[in-house]
């Protein structure tokens, strides 16, 4: 082939392949809002303040971002939403290790943003971020104490480590039995605000028994 | 230098020299900020921001100095007009340092990134393409003048080569898919699905066709490689760069709420990007080898280089965790960056710096120049490069292991389980700072000492 049929086959190619990708474009366009919750007016006003912020200078969302800080996508499925709001306003005061800055925003923008984080979480993604393998074989165990299972399906790992898995948002709780007695694990559980007042921690929303057996889980963690 | 206009290229090369070097001095101040996130005044995500722009700015202008080259030479003509050329790059040094404080401003007070007439007045709060609309405008501005300027040079000389051409079609296309990242959308989904449409189509779409082109250029000035064979190749380099490419871009919506075929579609077209980069590297040793005649052998050098480190960052790493069972795991992680890292040290940093290499002794009539500085420039950028991908490599797959199998905690593994990796990193980025200060220091000096023997 002489070069003017090399340049040619590049012309040509190239439109032929820009024309499928606008063919796939435009079907995905019909498609995407099927796949999504509506848009409110607080979901795109908490758009506008995680762009105000630049908040993807650090963060990751539907996986694409900074890598500097974790990913948002699923963020309030982890976390109680009176602690996203307490952090997102003054990260330090929640937890004293947060790298986050305090950046001035509002309570009124902080709402805005934890309704648009909702609204990502429900997002069709294909089944992304996946299952932690482990997560998923560690819930599968059997001989569980009641407390130890209702640790696991309230969601506690959310933010509170044992044994290293879990998260860092509250106390690691590894040792817990050996620093509290049953009497305080049991009312913090309850109202943690009347306890400690300033706690981050939303109360427990369970029965007293539900309460018992958790507290009895707890203390063993030694 | 045959012609006077050419001279226009060294101010958009002095410029790209001086924000290359910016870009390195923040890089480490992130760099450090992983291991301290107090670290210095601005926040992370301020430094980051001017990282990439400061990286995606000086690779733009270098290239568009390397045009200013190119057009006269290929067209066997003066700039069709100087005066606008000048005024294009003033005009662009002008925007640059307008954004650049903005993000500054925003990042010492968060409050001053109002909402004006329905966009963000300082940053916009989109990776990469951070630049508030007004700063938009005068991008999409600077550049018809910079197209504007080559087209009508080229048009005047009625001589059209295949290079000519294909660096005129990469840098139109560069205009216009700058364009979908210039709207508002309620949905985040749409928003960075028409993002990659900037992101990716540019990266590896339109700077891999110029990139195609400028190597073509190269090839033919320093080992006097004939033309209808270099441009043959560059046909078929750039055809196959935008054949995967193109629907490569379904790489990205695996996961962002896009319907699932993209995953068939991105996987198997960017499973085969790597091909036309590992038919540039071959072309660049067979040309090399087949043609003994250098005139420029540091040029040559950082030539081969260029296409050897685009295969291995933009193809190799890259390629590892395209197909959607790895990037299910990976997506989100260091691999990414480090991917990132190597990709544009390849493909785009060695580019610009070898066109420099190749245009710059001819724009200051030297045929005989110091090279030992440059070669030295390129051994501690490039070794410090390689470590500074290895420690993300190593700490992407810790993450990806450790985060996303065992589901640890992402600040537990990122402060304790990394953190030898940011250290080693930080280090090795002062290797590389050092590279880039010779780098710099050989620009200004370039054949203003006497040659050594």
């Amino acid at each position: 082939m002489d070069n003017k049929g090399v340049r040619n086959l590049f012309i040509y190619g190239s439109l032929f392949f820009f024309v499928i990708f606008l063919y796939l474009t435009y079907d995905t366009m019909g498609k995407l809002d099927k796949r999504a919750p509506e848009i409110t007016e607080n979901v795109n006003q908490g758009k506008m303040v995680w762009h105000k912020y630049d908040c993807i200078g650090c963060h990751t969302i539907l996986g694409n971002g900074s890598y500097f800080a974790p990913d948002m996508t699923k963020v309030v499925e982890n976390k109680p939403k009176a602690y996203l709001k307490q952090f997102i306003m003054d990260p330090k005061s929640v937890n004293p290790n947060a790298s986050m800055p305090k950046l001035g925003i509002s309570s009124e923008e902080a709402d805005n943003l934890i309704t648009f984080l909702e609204w990502i979480s429900k997002v069709d993604t294909n089944g992304w971020p996946p299952k932690p393998i482990l997560a998923v074989a560690g819930t599968g165990q059997k001989e569980q104490a009641a407390g130890q299972r209702l640790f696991l399906s309230m969601g506690c790992q959310g933010c509170h480590m044992v044994n290293s898995i879990g998260g860092t948002s509250g106390p690691d709780l590894t040792h817990i039995g050996s620093k509290k007695d049953r009497a305080f694990v049991f009312s913090f559980l309850k109202d943690p605000q009347a306890v400690k007042k300033g706690s981050a921690m939303p109360p427990v929303k369970a029965s007293d028994a539900d309460i018992e057996a958790l507290t009895d889980y707890l203390v063993t963690l030694k | 230098m045959k012609y006077q206009s050419q001279k226009i290229a060294q101010n958009f090369y002095t410029f790209a020299a001086l924000l290359f070097l910016v870009q390195v001095v923040v890089g480490i101040i992130a760099a450090i900020q992983f291991i301290y996130p107090d670290f210095f005044i601005l926040n992370f995500n301020t430094i980051r921001t001017l990282h990439i722009n400061a990286l995606v700015v000086w690779l733009l202008v270098g290239m568009m100095g390397a045009t200013y080259f190119v057009v006269p030479e290929e067209s066997q003509r003066e700039l069709w007009s100087i005066p606008l050329a000048k005024f294009q790059f003033w005009a662009t040094v002008i925007a640059v340092t307008a954004v650049v404080l903005g993000y500054i401003w925003m990042g010492i007070d968060p409050q001053a990134n109002k909402t004006v007439l329905g966009t963000l007045l300082l940053n916009e709060g989109r990776e990469y393409i951070e630049a508030p609309r007004w700063a938009d405008l005068l991008i999409v501005v600077s550049v018809l003048l910079f197209l504007f300027v080559n087209f009508m040079t080229m048009l005047k000389s009625k001589k059209w080569t295949g290079i000519q051409g294909t660096l005129l079609a990469g840098l139109t296309m560069l205009a216009i898919f700058y364009l979908p990242g210039m709207f508002y959308t309620k949905s985040m989904v749409k928003d960075q699905f028409w993002w990659w449409w900037v992101v990716h189509l540019w990266v590896e779409g339109c700077w891999e066709i110029i990139a195609g082109a400028l190597l073509a250029f190269m090839l033919m000035k320093t080992i006097n490689a004939p033309r209808h064979v270099v441009e043959r190749w560059m046909y078929v380099e750039v055809a196959l760069v935008l054949f995967t490419g193109i629907l490569g871009t379904g790489h990205h919506y695996y996961w962002i709420g896009t319907p699932a075929y993209w995953q068939w579609v991105g996987g198997i077209f960017s499973s085969l990007e790597p091909i036309p980069l590992l038919i540039m590297t071959w072309d660049a040793f067979r040309n090399t080898r087949e043609y003994r005649t250098v005139s420029n052998k540091i040029g040559v050098f950082y030539a081969v280089a260029h296409a050897l480190f685009n295969f291995l960052g933009a193809g190799l790493w890259g390629v590892i965790h395209t197909l959607p069972q790895v990037n299910k795991w990976t997506h989100g992680t260091q691999i990414t960056t480090a991917h990132g890292h190597l990709a544009f040290y390849g493909a785009y940093v060695l580019l610009v710096i070898s066109m420099i290499y190749v245009t710059l002794p001819l724009i200051r009539g030297v045929s005989e120049f110091n090279t030992s500085r440059g070669y030295r420039s390129f051994w501690w950028m490039t070794i410090s490069m390689i470590f500074i991908v290895l420690t993300i490599t190593g700490a992407g797959m810790v993450q990806t292991y450790m985060e996303r199998l065992l589901g640890l905690d992402y600040v537990a593994v990122k402060a304790n389980y990394n953190l030898w990796f940011w250290i080693l990193r930080a280090v090795f980025g002062v290797g590389f700072l050092y590279g880039v200060w010779l780098f710099v220091v050989d620009f200004f000096k370039l054949g203003k000492e006497p040659v050594e023997a």
